[in-house]
């Protein structure tokens, strides 16, 4: 069974289709970009998939639970168990340090653990910036420091939306070496973006269009092999 | 680091970063609580301050004779002793005698007090020159040093006559006492009187006289007091005549006059067997405006000097400061004992009470508002705080929290703010209330340990009430809006 698997999902904002009988099945492990204009839906669709958000139409299953029909409460479980989110704008809690807003994650899911957390901050390279607000990281820092959150649960999918979307290419080299890390210790990587050289590195480019699925390709790595 | 630790850290911290806002509902909370527990302090101090205040106006109990038919000093303390100490302003006796003034022809009601408790009991009294300091000194009220025409300082020769005749003219039937001294007084020049102390044998002829002509010119009047004049008197008999039994002092024939009337009005005074008249000093004219210038008081002892008998009174009136369903209380209790009648003054205790619980529904309608003022501007903050923080909400929430997660972190942050507006609220509060009590009852206030965790509790319990509404907003708030490029 895949571990996610969307069948002829839509999602409607009055008159506007976001999302337009989207069909899509994702294997363990698999690594996933998607692309697409500007208005394509492809935030709409990682909300679905990171139970933010229910399709209005169709069948979106997780490990066989359909999160079309579940309730708030159930989704919000389902999120804090098998997701890892990682954004565009960082979106750090910026009174608490880079440490503690990993473990704002760990406290949601189940239990801080500091030596933990500074485990995972180790991780993304930021050891010794454990101690630092926010405002005193860089952006590409603080989106290390969102991925060291993303993964402190082990979650089964990392969601990144854009994530390199507001990092120059040094950083954005960083962050894709970590995926590449998670990608190979077996988590599903779905990613959000509009750099080809980032969606290369994905097995797989699902190309958005007016809400609908416009191509599918292999990545340039895949390709390559 | 555990649970708790981490939910404290990240209020603490979320209490910290929103310094501004928060100080804004810290500050109307801090305030709230403040009046709150200032109003508190002055609800449950100012009946003590009102009591003390009012026990201005007089007593508020009176002891009156049981079944017994007699008030003693011992049976009224006995009766007391129900009546807190600290309570107890003020105990005062009261023994009303009729005297005479027999040279005036006058007679009037004279109380029997101790002044100490006097000016306790009746502290509006308004005393002209001041109380009487020794048993031989005397109060006058007003109407009557106007009537009798006494001044300050003067002489007042009182009579008591046990039979309660009215005084004979001429010499006493059963005759003296050897050694009796007799007083007297008579008017001399321009008015001013003389007064005389007679020392008689058994036989009424006079051993001795003494002379008070300090009211009479001393170059002239004066003469009467020297042994000169006063050796005239020995060994004549009662009563004397000018010109017969003594010869007026040449050049001082009014004075003279006035000595020889004197000593005859000090045989007449104590013409009725058993009468006795003292001279007191007049040290004060009370004026209250009410019927107490028409006695004369003086010490108890003074007045058992006089008229004999002592530890029985008329009436003890009490100063209590208490409620009046607790002096209600009291009164029945010593009521019930028979011995002693305890009665209410109802004009001071009505007035009392009526005062009290008007200040006291006014205590809880400011409250009442006070607190809703800061609910509502708590309420503001939070709902700021909530708008401003939408996208952290989100993330929260994208992370994991449930909306039981979101709803603990605000109200913890609510709490949080009520226990430190509160603690310092109820601090403010009692420098509050000190202040008004020592500009406007003149005294000072304990503080009560109870304000401070009633205070919190009440902080406490309006921050959450204020936080209800943001709450149930911050709930609302969608996580998917933090995938939303904004
Ligand atoms: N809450 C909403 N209400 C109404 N319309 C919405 C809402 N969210 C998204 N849309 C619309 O749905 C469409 C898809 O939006 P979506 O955010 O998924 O685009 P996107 O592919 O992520 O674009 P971008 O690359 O700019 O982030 C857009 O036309 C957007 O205006
Ligand atoms: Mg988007």
């Amino acid at each position: 069974m895949s571990l996610l698997e969307l069948r002829n999902i839509s999602k409607l904002y009055g008159d506007l289709k976001a999302l337009d009988d989207v069909s899509l099945s994702v294997e363990r492990g698999e690594w996933i970009a998607i692309m697409g204009p500007s208005g394509s839906g492809k935030s709409t669709l990682m909300n679905i998939i990171g139970c933010m958000d229910k399709p209005t139409m169709g069948e979106a299953l997780m490990d066989g639970v359909d999160i079309a029909k579940e309730n708030r409460k159930k989704l919000t479980e389902i999120r804090r168990d098998k997701i890892g989110l990682v954004f565009q704008q960082f979106h750090m809690i910026n009174y608490l340090t880079a440490v503690e807003n990993v473990m704002v994650a760990q406290y949601y899911h189940s239990m801080p653990d500091e030596a933990e957390a500074l485990e995972a901050l180790e991780r993304v390279g930021l050891r010794e910036r454990a101690k630092h607000l926010p405002s005193q990281l860089s952006g590409g820092e603080q989106q290390r420091v969102c991925v060291a959150r993303a993964l402190i649960n082990h979650p089964e999918i990392i969601l990144a939306d854009e994530p390199t979307g507001n990092l120059d290419e040094a950083n954005e080299k960083i962050a894709l070496d970590l995926f590449s890390q998670l990608h190979k210790e077996g988590t599903t990587l779905i990613v959000v973006t509009h750099d080809p050289e980032v969606a290369d590195v994905a097995q797989r480019i699902i190309v958005l269009d007016h809400g609908r699925i416009a191509r599918v390709a292999r990545g340039a790595s895949v390709a390559g092999a | 680091m555990n649970r708790r630790r981490m939910f404290l850290r990240m209020v603490t911290a979320s209490l910290l970063r929103r310094r501004s806002r928060m100080l804004v509902a810290l500050l109307s909370i801090a305030i709230g609580a403040t009046i709150l527990s200032g109003l508190i302090t002055i609800y449950y101090d100012v009946p003590r301050q009102m009591g003390a205040q009012f026990r201005g106006y007089g007593a508020n109990m009176i002891l009156l004779p049981g079944d017994g038919g007699e008030l003693t000093i011992e049976a009224a303390q006995d009766a007391m002793s129900v009546i807190e100490r600290e309570q107890l302003i003020g105990a005062s006796p009261y023994r009303y005698v009729r005297l005479d003034m027999v040279s005036r022809q006058q007679s009037f009601m004279a109380a029997g007090v101790d002044f100490e408790q006097v000016r306790r009991t009746s502290p509006y009294f308004n005393v002209e020159g001041r109380y009487p300091e020794n048993d031989r000194e005397v109060l006058v009220g007003k109407f009557i040093a106007d009537t009798i025409g006494v001044r300050l300082n003067g002489v007042m020769e009182l009579t008591y006559q046990p039979a309660a005749e009215s005084p004979s003219e001429g010499l006493r039937e059963g005759g003296f006492a050897p050694g009796e001294v007799l007083s007297g007084g008579a008017e001399g020049w321009n008015g001013g009187r003389v007064y005389v102390s007679v020392k008689i044998d058994g036989d009424g002829f006079i051993e001795s006289v003494e002379v008070d002509a300090s009211s009479q010119t001393p170059e002239i009047g004066g003469a009467c007091e020297t042994e000169d004049f006063t050796s005239r008197f020995i060994g004549k008999k009662l009563p004397v005549a000018l010109g017969v039994d003594v010869d007026a002092i040449t050049g001082a024939t009014v004075t003279s006059a006035a000595v020889v009337e004197a000593v005859n009005n000090a045989s007449a005074s104590a013409a009725v067997a058993g009468s006795k008249t003292i001279n007191y000093t007049v040290s004060g004219i009370l004026d209250t405006g009410g019927d107490e210038e028409g006695y004369v008081f003086l010490s108890l002892d003074g007045m058992a000097a006089l008229a004999g008998g002592s530890g029985s009174l008329d009436v003890m009136e009490l100063s209590v400061s208490a409620a009046q369903d607790e002096l209600e209380r009291y009164a029945s209790i010593i009521n019930e004992g028979g011995a002693v009648a305890a009665r209410l003054v109802k004009r001071v205790t009505r007035s009392e009470t009526a005062v009290l619980s008007r200040l006291q529904a006014l205590v809880f309608l400011v409250t009442a508002v006070v607190l809703l003022l800061t609910t509502i501007c708590v309420s503001t903050t939070m709902m700021a705080v909530i708008s401003e923080s939408r996208k952290e909400i989100g993330l929260r929430k994208a992370l994991g929290a449930s909306d039981g997660g979101i709803r603990s972190e605000f109200i913890g942050e609510a709490l949080l703010l009520g226990i430190l507006g509160g603690a310092s609220g109820a601090l403010m509060g009692f420098a509050f209330a000190q202040l008004v009590s020592v500009n406007v009852f003149g005294s000072s206030i304990t503080f009560q340990p109870m304000l401070l965790p009633v205070a919190v509790l009440v902080s406490m319990a309006v921050t959450c009430v204020s936080c209800l509404l943001p709450i149930k907003r911050a709930v609302a708030i969608d996580p998917a809006l933090v995938l939303k490029g904004e």
